[in-house]
């Protein structure tokens, strides 16, 4: 198997490459948009969020009362008939299979999908005892048939074309495939791999859930693989991680509600086998069967005790993680993870297969929250991923820059000063329409897809004195937290806030002393000084003071409200629960007064920014808002990434280029003459987006929009 | 109960399943053997001494005689054996291992069927049972009205009621065989049944 995740630089000669590939691309842009319509149906019919819950707790139950569970299941098993093993790492639970088939003398093997055996290279370890190993799941076969690992844990040849399908099987059998028959192309692993059943000699699977109660594993197929490989040889061995014991019929079949409705949009997987003890096998010893369960470690413990990542055991496998991430969207699985992939692979791989591997895997999450938003165990994806970047910044180094940002950043005033400064200084670079001309290509060639703003004159805080004003008796009070964008980029965003406020009869203030949000950092790894400028910002705003504290970004609305629970913990209780973001604060609390707007007939769309969407759960509010003064047109994907992330842009630019291609793409679709949103880097994105290509479409806060139709 | 077996007849026709009503399995018999006299020969996948037709449209032999196997289906199996073995079929109930390269049609008896996901809970502790499932091109499962569950959770008891025998192995099934693995086109019938009926029983 290919592996080009060595270096930061052959990962990204790595990702051009995924980029190029257009078949790649256009099976995962289709896919992205009919996963989320087939999911969406599948979830009407039951409390998804609900069932989610019970999922996570139940499986954060299990993960502490690991070792019960285990000794429960291996006492019932053994109760059965069943040979149960357990191996502290990958090497030995491959030598404990190894020594079963050597044992039986057996050489050819009959397996059904496991991506515990991918995480411990079972085949490879099989194959040097001169073990001929048949992948029996389609998508495996076919991979194995390339010998290249899965891109998706469901999917495993999501990345194949039935070009590439038929020419392999061609391979394989000698004859020759009509490539466009795809069903006839599924009935060849029928017909090839029947053969392999009835002579397998030991059969080799996973399990989704091992049943603690009576000692009971369950495996979920669909192809119906599973029952022939656990059937038919008279041996069969089961590969489980400790993660997934469970207590009882009620956890498996609660995850079984949501497993395949959010991995697939099927209500239920075709086939779902209970296998309970040693049973009848026509061939075996005694007509019985001889089965071991394996279960495997290789960390698992350890995790178990991190109150943190111990998360990680609610995942199900269920790859939706992947489905919904616009990274995975342009560059495909083997680009997203090494053997566990999506969101839960860019973790998994810290644990599983090297820290170095995963310093460089982490990097490339763009902080979407769309993972979290989805997943079937409720993990905090990208907490953890953050928290894996920090970590491997610790363990395996960061650049020199970055350790110097971090030391600009603890101070607020050299910060600030730092800005001015640079202000200054790209006078001879700036142009009259508020962008950057000309950046010299040496430093900025993969950043020319898109127009680079400039800073602004003079920044917020030093206009605030000409907008601000005292009312005599305000229906609320809110401080405004402007973040570093608004404030030296795009203080007309907060100019047209003051004004709509002063008009609704609310009285705003600006406490100077405020900073940035800390969320690039996080981005950066730099978690302590994150830390840092959070608690300069709870000290610099009196919370107890104002009744909101409203952001006109988003990201910092989210992080302010979210993140800062989690550094600051209790010290920062008040400060976050006062923490809106515009759309919601002024259609919720504030609630527009008709009679101060026109209504225009402009055809303006919305793109609702990531946190906003997903960390914030604000869909309705920016649509209403814009339906009170102008024509709300709808576009599709309006909550889909515009491609800029923070940091992320700046780390991976091509990248985001493609997934603004996409939102350009939606915008101009939509046939809007404005588009909105309710974030500073999504409008410098998708601002710079369009004017790079020289489009008429506005781009604006929603704050500007409101303001603009004032009467 | 009758809006339980509506909705199970929803979903169950929603993963492909193709259901039909009767009063009683005598009744069902004509329908099985018009499923079985229409479907083509069964392909062989696997060498196995028999007369042989012309090939498939996979490519591979085909056998004369068509097979129906029946294990474990009870006070079923008489009239089911004595009306197919009249139209000159092969009927089996045991020893399924030698019917390996493919059989034309298996039947077994769901125990439970599940509403909310158009399944039905088969007993397959015994080995025939599942190959008689699992190597058929078409599958009949035998599920009583009454017996329909309304979720998947809430199968939790019935399971841990099977599981009391020493050993067993049971099998939910939605549903053919079936796969979306190339370039995500879903296809029928990857290793199991190419096609699955429900013969929904009064009582």
């Amino acid at each position: 198997m290919k592996d080009s995740i060595k270096t930061a630089k052959d990962y990204k000669e790595y990702i051009d490459e995924a980029l190029n590939d257009q078949f790649l691309r256009r099976t995962l842009d289709k896919f992205a948009v009919d996963y989320r319509a087939s999911r969406e149906a599948m979830f009407s019919e039951i409390d998804g969020k609900e069932i989610i819950r019970q999922v996570a707790d139940a499986k954060d139950n299990a993960c502490q009362h690991m070792e019960e569970l285990y000794s429960k299941f291996k006492a019932e098993a053994e109760k059965r008939g069943v040979i149960v093993h357990r191996a502290k790492d990958a090497k030995e639970a491959n030598e404990i299979i190894a020594e079963i088939v050597r044992k039986h003398g057996a050489k050819k093997i009959i397996k059904s999908k496991s991506m515990t055996a991918e995480e411990t290279h079972l085949n490879q370890r099989l194959e040097q005892d001169k073990c001929d190993i048949t992948e029996t799941d389609l998508g495996e076969w076919l991979i194995q048939l390339r010998h290249e690992g899965p891109s998706h844990m469901v999917m495993p040849a999501i990345h194949l074309s039935r070009y590439q399908v038929a020419e392999d099987m061609s391979n394989v059998t000698g004859k020759k495939y009509d490539p466009e028959d795809i069903q006839r192309l599924v009935k060849v692993a029928r017909v090839e791999l029947r053969n392999r059943f009835i002579e397998g000699e030991i059969g080799i699977s996973g399990a989704n859930f091992c049943i603690a109660e009576n000692g009971t594993f369950a495996i979920a197929t669909n192809e119906g693989n599973a029952r022939m490989v656990t059937t038919l040889p008279k041996v069969h061995i089961a590969l489980a991680g400790l993660d997934k014991l469970i207590p009882d019929f009620e956890t498996a079949l609660t995850a079984l509600t949501v497993l395949p409705r959010n991995a697939t949009g099927q209500r239920i997987t075709s086939y779902v086998t209970f296998i309970n003890g040693a049973g009848e096998c026509k061939i075996g010893d005694n007509d019985k069967k001889e089965l071991h369960i394996v279960f495997l470690d290789n960390g698992r413990t350890e995790i178990a005790k991190d109150p943190l990542f111990r998360q990680v055991f609610r995942c199900v496998r269920c790859g939706a993680c992947a489905n919904v991430c616009p990274v995975f969207r342009m560059v495909g699985g083997h680009k997203m993870g090494h053997i566990y992939i999506g969101a839960i692979g860019l973790i998994l791989t810290y644990f599983f297969h090297g820290k170095d591997k995963a310093a460089i895997l982490a990097q490339n999450c763009i902080g979407c929250e769309s993972c979290k938003d989805i997943c079937a165990g409720g993990i905090d994806l990208p907490r953890l991923i953050s928290e894996i970047r920090n970590m491997t910044a610790k363990e395996v180094g960061q650049p020199m820059q970055i350790a110097f940002v971090g030391k600009i950043m603890k101070n607020r005033k050299l910060f600030h000063r730092l800005l001015k400064f640079a202000r200054f200084s790209q006078g001879p670079v700036k142009a009259q329409d508020g962008f950057i001309r000309h950046l010299p290509d040496a430093l900025f060639g993969k950043h020319q897809f898109k127009s680079l703003p400039s800073l602004a004159d003079k920044a917020f805080r030093e206009i605030y004195a000409e907008y601000a004003y005292k009312l005599e008796n305000p229906k609320m009070r809110v401080a405004l937290f402007a973040g570093c964008a608004q404030d030296f980029i795009f203080p007309n965003h907060l100019v047209a806030f003051m004004k709509l406020m002063k008009a609704h009869n609310v009285q705003v203030e600006f406490p100077e002393e405020q900073t940035c949000c800390g969320l690039p950092l996080q981005m950066l790894a730099l978690k302590e000084v994150a830390v840092e400028v959070a608690r300069q910002n709870v000290q610099a705003i009196d919370a107890s003071k104002y009744d909101y504290i409203v952001t006109l970004c988003a990201s910092c609305a989210s992080h302010l409200s979210h993140n800062y629970k989690n550094f600051l913990g209790d010290e920062c209780a008040e400060f976050s629960s006062k923490v809106k973001d515009f759309s919601s604060f002024m259609n919720d609390i504030v609630k527009i007064d008709p009679s101060l707007f026109h209504k225009s007939t402009e055809k303006v769309t919305v793109h609702i920014p990531c946190h906003q969407a997903r960390s914030l759960g604000v869909m309705q509010q920016p649509r209403d808002l814009i339906a009170q003064v102008a024509e709300y047109t709808p576009s599709k994907e309006e909550a889909s990434c515009c491609g800029f992330g923070g940091t992320y842009s700046a780390k991976f630019p091509e990248i985001s280029k493609e997934l603004l291609g996409n939102k350009i793409r939606r915008i101009e679709e939509s046939q809007a003459e404005r588009i909105v949103t309710d974030c500073p880097g999504c409008t410098m994105q998708i601002r710079g987006g369009l004017h790079k290509k020289g489009s008429n479409v506005k781009v604006s806060h929603i704050a500007e929009l409101l303001a603009d139709n004032l009467k | 109960m009758s809006s339980l077996v509506e909705v199970y007849k929803e979903k169950a026709i929603a993963t492909a399943c193709q259901i039909a009503e009767f009063n009683s399995f005598e009744e069902a018999i004509p329908h099985l053997l018009s499923i079985m006299e229409k479907k083509a020969p069964c392909e062989l996948l696997y060498e196995e001494d028999v007369e042989k037709g012309p090939n498939g449209p996979n490519g591979c032999p085909t056998r004369v005689q068509k097979v129906i196997a029946a294990p474990e289906i009870g006070e079923y199996y008489e009239p089911l054996k004595k009306a197919f073995e009249e139209k000159g079929y092969k009927v089996v109930d045991k020893d399924l291992r030698h019917y390996l390269a493919g059989i034309d049609m298996g039947i077994a008896i769901a125990k439970k069927g599940i509403a909310q996901s158009g399944t039905c809970m088969v007993n397959a502790g015994s080995e025939d049972t599942r190959l008689a499932t699992m190597v058929c091109e078409s599958c009949v499962l035998i599920l009583k009205k009454s017996q329909i569950m309304p979720t998947v959770v809430s199968m939790a008891d019935v399971l841990r009621e099977e599981m009391s025998d020493p050993t067993n192995y049971i099998t939910f099934i939605s549903g053919p065989s079936r796969t979306a693995d190339i370039e995500r086109v879903g296809a029928i019938g990857v290793h199991g049944p190419l096609e699955m009926h429900i013969v929904l029983l009064e009582g």
